[in-house]
């Protein structure tokens, strides 16, 4: 449902359903291979929930060995957050008892509202809740959770890792896509919500509770259809940190596709109506997953830099050519020579190179370049004060340590990383560079295994820079 | 073939079933998924199955009320009483036929002087097995007598029988698949003949007794449980106003769709079904053997001739088996040697074959062993698009190997 401006009481809530001391799980189950066990073993198996559990299921006594409670009324302690897994027809009874308990906020994972033709149900259900001033997350949602807390409710098989993304999805296959890869590829999040039908709770509360979270850098919203896009526009421009966006739905069978997925209404709306949008609210819209993915990870790492004077420092001709390319297919940002960012930079650099190295830009240190030549030339951009931002790429060749230019790498974002430049790194190759990846990732340097992936970070960030300095 | 013996599927499906001089058992009825249980036409049932623990308002008081003269509030007290000590439960009988199943069932005998232990192990392979939607475990003649709706016969075969089946200490297994659901629980299913259809049976005599023979359940709870499953419509059963202001759907909807689900088109058997084994009685079972040469419009009568009698908790005839059918009876409350001599009366029935239970294990996939803390948990299996022979098959089931007693 519609809400004009981001509401304060729901904002404040919002800090209950990541931080609960007390959960009902309503609709715990006894069998460990169903929902509604998994989110009682979810917040067990992760370790770190400290809060006390009450499971709720008229039928039970005990739930993996909490005492069970036939209604949410009858639990003898304030109850934070109700986390509701049961069918959809004993839902407005729950909230019913919710409000009469004095729950602070509620989320519903529950399917088979709107999405499948129950809109007045879901509407009216909204309303009450509305009217109570309390907050309904959902309903048809995976759930949430925060790994700075260790904290995991819902139907959710991962825990990400920490780090500086808030991840805001109406999907929850997409949003465990995420969570999956946050473990596999090491895209560190501060938290993490599944929105679902957001019937109630919408976008833009996240959004200004991401703004006030201090482990939020930034934040990535997976959207599917904007119900409210003033109040979105609002939220977002209230908040001093890059926002990715990714809108989905928009092609003819996607506009069905997302209405039965999530009750998301798309129609009249186009690809320009969202641009526009976005642009309203300085957000930065991706087109694809990885891209998404990779460019908030940049943009929740790195600060963006403070012109376009942008330099590549690779030792593979080929990845420069892929990355100069790229730049200026995504238009507004073409690599500049180094002659013309600093006239005395090109010599400097050439004291790091072979003789058949290439001292443009992309400034290529050839296929031999050791250690001792990537620290030389990585910190002659650094310390240049004409570059904005640096580009380092490796590709491996039979003469290449790719763990020491990792770590010399490493060793110079920290030495340096006080000038505010961004530095993003691409290596391509085999398994030592997906391991290069990883650990520079660990320390906070966006890593890629594309040329591509590594020019949309980059650019990304530059974005980032112009729509602050509109602000 | 009468008009009214077979009612169930679709218009189209009628259709096509009246070309044959034989509807073709299996063939005649909706395909897998038409109607799934938690339909939009079955919200009624759902929702009063969702919320009767707490709120016996979902029930029709003033119904009760009028037809047992007992007050509206004592109607309720008593309801929760009876559930909170779980002598009650509200479940319900899906018509396998229409969801695409057959319904199979089994009998077990163990061999003379198998330890207890062992029949204590299977039996609690048998509890936790989640394909088993009814089982008993019982003393006599034979030891267990379970059943299954499964879809595919090598399933059930591969995948429920075979664990156990080689074991030393089975004497043997006999399937015995369900060719008439007659009566269950005390209610008539929807295979007995005429309009004898979701028509509670408990003979005076037997309700005399019963009411003597146990002190939990009185004169006024039983009428109550009379009551609710004697109604003439489903509708009669439900308060609607009360399942509408508890789930916010339709009231008006959800009664329309279950009067068509269950007295219309009877794919589905609503009832409050008497927990025997928290009352202290037990049951005593029939297994009946009819002789090979009698013809089978026969062995239906003798079946329908049963279905007549108001001793019988349970009536399931068999097809394809070495068995006709189970019969069933309270045994604290009838003469069962009587029951027994009455049986073998019958010319055309060459064995019975006789046990006592004390314990069944789910009455239509709600498990009942409350000492496990099970009470209620409904586990609702199917072997749809499975090949359970294929070892390492996936196998969308509850239960885990792990959690199978092995």
């Amino acid at each position: 449902m519609i809400v004009k401006h981001p509401r304060e009481y729901v904002v404040d809530k919002l800090q209950y359903a990541l931080n609960p001391k007390t959960i009902a799980v309503v609709g715990a189950s006894r069998y460990s291979t169903k929902v509604g066990y998994k989110v009682v073993d979810g917040l067990l198996t992760w370790g770190g929930y400290k809060g006390k559990i009450y499971p709720v299921n008229p039928r039970a006594d005990k739930v993996a060995g909490f005492t069970a409670y036939k209604t949410v009324k009858d639990i003898p302690d304030e109850i934070d957050l109700a986390f509701l897994a049961v069918p959809a027809h004993i839902v407005k009874s729950v909230l019913e008892d919710c409000v009469e308990k004095k729950v602070k906020i509620v989320v519903i994972a529950t399917s088979a509202f709107k999405e499948i033709g129950r809109g007045t149900l879901q509407d009216e259900l909204t309303q009450y809740c509305r009217d109570h001033e309390l907050p309904l997350i959902g309903p048809n949602l995976v759930g949430m959770g925060s790994p700075y807390l260790n904290f995991n409710c819902g139907f959710i098989p991962y825990l990400p890792i920490k780090g500086p993304v808030a991840m805001i999805s109406q999907s929850g296959a997409n949003l465990l896509a995420a969570l999956g890869t946050s473990q596999k590829d090491h895209f560190g999040m501060s938290f993490f919500v599944g929105l679902g039908n957001k019937a109630d709770v919408d976008f833009c509360e996240f959004i200004s509770y991401a703004g006030r979270d201090e482990n939020s850098k930034c934040l990535a919203i997976y959207i599917e259809g904007l119900d409210s896009p003033d109040a979105f526009i609002e939220a977002c421009r209230s908040v001093d940190k890059p926002i990715v966006t990714i809108k989905v739905g928009g092609s003819k069978i996607g506009e069905k596709a997302a209405f039965a997925h999530t009750a998301s209404e798309n129609k009249g709306t186009n690809d320009a109506f969202y641009d526009d949008i976005f642009e309203k609210a300085g957000a930065i819209r991706a087109t694809t997953w990885q891209e998404f993915l990779d460019i908030s990870m940049a943009l929740g790492m790195q600060p963006a830099p403070k012109g376009d004077n942008i330099v590549m420092i690779t030792n593979g001709g080929g990845s420069g050519l892929l990355s100069c390319d790229h730049f200026e297919r995504r238009g507004g940002m073409p690599m500049h020579e180094l002659a013309e960012i600093s006239p005395n930079l090109a010599g400097r650099i050439r004291a790091y190179m072979p003789m058949f190295g290439s001292p443009l830009n992309p400034v290529d240190i050839s296929g031999t370049a050791s250690p001792v030549q990537y620290k030389g030339a990585f910190t002659q951009v650094m310390r240049d004060p004409n570059v904005h931002g640096i580009l380092g790429s490796i590709c491996p060749t039979a003469v290449t340590d790719v763990p020491a230019v990792t770590d010399l790498v490493i060793d110079i974002y920290e030495t340096y990383k006080h000038l505010g430049k961004p530095f993003i790194m691409e290596c391509q190759g085999g398994e030592e560079c997906q391991e290069a990846i990883m650990k520079l990732r660990d320390h906070g340097i966006p890593a890629y295994p594309t040329a591509e992936q590594a020019v949309n970070a980059m650019v990304a960030l530059y974005k980032y820079g112009q729509i602050k300095n509109k602000k | 073939m009468g008009e009214t013996l077979y009612t169930i599927g679709t218009d189209q499906q009628q259709a096509w079933m009246k070309k044959n001089c034989f509807p073709p058992r299996g063939y005649g009825y909706s395909e897998p998924g038409t109607y799934s249980l938690d339909a939009t036409e079955v919200a009624a049932y759902n929702v009063a199955k969702s919320f009767y623990q707490v709120y016996p308002e979902v029930w029709n008081i003033d119904y009760i009320a009028k037809e047992t003269g007992i007050k509206p509030a004592d109607i309720k007290d008593r309801l929760k009483r009876m559930y909170d000590e779980h002598l009650i439960m509200f479940v319900m009988n899906p018509n396998v036929g229409v969801y695409g199943w057959g319904l199979y069932y089994w009998v077990v005998k163990l061999k003379d002087g198998t330890d207890p232990k062992v029949k204590a192990e299977f039996a609690k392979w048998y509890q936790n097995k989640d394909d088993i939607c009814t089982g008993y475990l019982a003393e006599g003649d034979f030891d267990f007598f379970n059943g299954n709706h499964m879809r595919v016969l090598d399933n059930l075969l591969a995948d429920v029988i075979q664990p156990w089946k080689d074991r030393p200490e089975v004497e043997y297994v006999h399937l015995c698949p369900i060719r008439a659901d007659v009566r269950e629980s005390l209610v008539n299913q929807w295979d007995v003949p005429e309009d004898r259809y979701r028509k509670f049976i408990f003979g005076e005599e037997q309700k005399k007794k019963f009411l003597k023979v146990q002190n939990k359940i009185d004169k006024k709870d039983f009428a109550i449980i009379e009551a609710l499953n004697s109604t003439k419509s489903i509708a009669d059963m439900f308060d609607f106003d009360m399942l509408e202001k508890l789930s916010g759907l339709d009231g008006k909807q959800m009664k329309k769709d279950i009067v068509m689900c269950v007295d219309e088109r009877k794919f589905m058997l609503p009832m409050i079904y008497i927990n025997y084994r928290a009352l202290g009685i037990s049951m005593h079972m029939y297994l009946v053997r009819m002789f090979q040469n009698v013809p089978s419009y026969r062995k239906a009568e003798i079946v329908d001739e049963f279905s007549l009698m108001p001793e019988f908790v349970d009536i399931l005839q068999f097809g394809d088996s070495f068995y006709d059918c189970m019969l069933t009876v309270y045994t604290e409350v009838n003469d069962v040697e009587a029951i027994r001599r009455m049986l073998e009366g019958y010319a055309e029935i060459e064995e019975v074959k006789v046990a006592n239970s004390k314990r069944q294990f789910r009455r239509w996939v709600a498990r009942l062993d409350d000492d496990n803390g099970y009470w209620e948990e409904c586990v609702m299996t199917d072997d749809f698009l499975q090949n359970r022979l294929e070892s390492g098959s996936v196998k969308c089931r509850f239960s885990t190997d792990s959690e199978e007693v092995q």
